[in-house]
């Protein structure tokens, strides 16, 4: 009873303690935007042939978080959508601007398979997290008679995304959300560590999301 | 510290159990002592064994799937030569001081070739290895090849990633046999880690490569070989400028041909 209370009061403090996180998220809006029924988003990341690092992770979760919550869009899965426009959107042929995609609409197929899918905007996401600095020391041992751990540590996680929207209808720039997140992660240990983790990835996915569905849906003219 | 714990243990475990033994049976104390002696030594070989076990990992790469292409077949008939090796590739790596890797493709490039070419012709004709050409008619016969895969894995690259690199030749030969050109295609395909199963990321590393090749074959082979002029009969040696057949190299080393990331405005 006593072990289930203790790790009780552990799961709630970590649940209700968290790291540290200073966020900004901004967007620039370039031409008005708006989504009408039946029209869809797709949420591809930049090549890594360019040298993008934007884990598959982050994409997932901001395509689920595009399709959620207040204000959700409907969304093309990435895969279905490189698929249908087969060899034209892989790594290596991808567009990187939008006069590549002003070509690109003009090859043969290329506008009925969009159409057909209902693909309004392309959100290109660029960017990625990195553990930019940690510091203190932290030990563990165990033994017969049982362990523990003593130590403080901690660690700081940055990340940093860029989403560009691109509007199919007329191959042109919508604007760019930004999402800079900085996260400090705690980790003391007097016989329990306590983890007080700041889920950095987590918190700038649902970010840039909730911006992103803000920016699409709305028709605030420029 | 958690190691050294856990060493420690086994040394407590394993001191009093030998003292035991020879406390308690003094007169066969040295059959005791020479069979505990086999027993660990059977443990210590079978743990070793366990540990090689696992400090190799095996990846089998299962045949990609090509989409159909938003592009325009060439109208000609096409002999594709899939080599021996295509059937059965197996790539074996040991990296210095960690682990080795077993990547078997097994018949993935030359189910992608007959796909690929099946895409990009109006005809086309498999040959085997054993095959006798000359008893075919086509305009142009293509024998790809490999002629370079390495990869590399997370601890190598210090990210968490697993990247392939396949390096694909091509040459092709007119209805009679001339060569006409030889063309290298390298594709370049990245994962990365999720999850605990390396050889997952590791297998779509591959498999990406082979996409990457497959978009790049699609949409520069006619430009860069030139074989969709073969379709109006052999080569005209006579006409020949004496530098012999095409030979170009469309890899990341080469930026003109195909920039990284973008269209080629002259594919058309």
């Amino acid at each position: 009873m006593k072990a289930l209370t203790s790790s009780l009061l552990i799961f709630v403090a970590t649940s209700v303690l968290g790291g540290c996180i200073t966020a900004s998220v901004e967007d620039e809006r370039v031409e008005t935007t708006g989504l009408l029924a039946g029209e869809s988003v797709v949420v591809m990341a930049k090549s890594y042939h360019q040298g993008n690092e934007t884990e598959a992770d982050y994409i997932r979760c901001v395509e689920n978080a595009l399709r959620k919550g207040k204000g959700a869009v409907r969304v093309i899965p990435t895969q279905q959508f490189i698929d249908n426009l087969f060899p034209w959107f892989e790594p290596r042929t991808a567009p990187v601007d939008t006069k590549g995609l002003v070509t690109l609409m003009t090859r043969p197929g290329v506008p009925a398979a969009v159409k057909n899918m209902g693909v309004r905007y392309i959100v290109w996401l660029d960017g990625d997290t990195e553990r930019v600095t940690q510091g203190g020391s932290l030990s563990c041992a165990a033994g017969p008679g049982g362990g523990g751990c003593f130590g403080f540590a901690w660690w700081q996680d940055d990340a940093d995304y860029e989403a560009s929207i691109w509007d199919l209808t007329d191959s042109e720039s919508a604007g760019t959300v930004t999402a800079d997140y900085s996260g400090t992660s705690f980790l003391p240990a007097l016989v329990v560590p306590i983890p007080l983790i700041a889920r950095t990835q987590s918190k700038a996915c649902s970010g840039l999301a909730k911006q992103l569905k803000s920016f699409i849906v709305s028709t605030e003219a420029v | 510290m958690l190691i050294a714990s856990v060493r420690r243990i086994s040394v407590e475990l394993c001191v009093p159990t030998q003292l035991r033994y020879s406390s308690h049976f003094h007169s066969s104390a040295r059959t005791i002592d020479h069979l505990i002696a086999t027993k660990l030594l059977k443990s210590s070989v079978i743990l070793i064994s366990l540990l090689a076990a696992g400090c190799a990992s095996n990846v089998t790469v299962e045949q990609p799937t090509i989409p159909a292409p938003h592009i325009d077949k060439l109208p000609m008939d096409v002999a594709v030569r899939i080599p021996a090796e295509f059937n059965n590739f197996v790539h074996e790596e040991n990296i210095l001081g960690k682990e080795k890797w077993t990547i078997n493709l097994g018949a993935a490039n030359a189910a992608f070739f007959e796909q690929l070419f099946g895409f990009m012709f109006d005809n086309v004709i498999v040959l085997g290895p054993a095959d006798d050409a000359t008893e075919y008619t086509f305009d142009a016969l293509v024998e790809p090849q490999i002629e370079g895969f390495e990869f590399s894995v997370p601890n190598q690259s210090k990210t968490d990633a697993f990247a392939v690199w396949i390096r694909y030749r091509m040459q092709i030969f007119d209805s009679v046999g001339n060569s006409a050109s030889t063309w290298t295609v390298s594709a370049y395909g990245k994962s990365q880690k999720e999850g605990l199963g390396s050889s997952k990321s590791l297998q779509r590393a591959a498999v990406l490569a082979m996409r990457d090749a497959a978009a790049l074959i699609l949409l520069q082979m006619d430009k860069s070989t030139k074989i969709g002029e073969l379709a109006d009969g052999p080569l005209d040696l006579s006409n020949l400028d004496g530098d012999g057949p095409v030979e170009e190299d469309n890899g990341f080393g080469s930026a003109s041909i195909f920039a990284i990331g973008g269209i080629d405005e002259g594919t058309d």
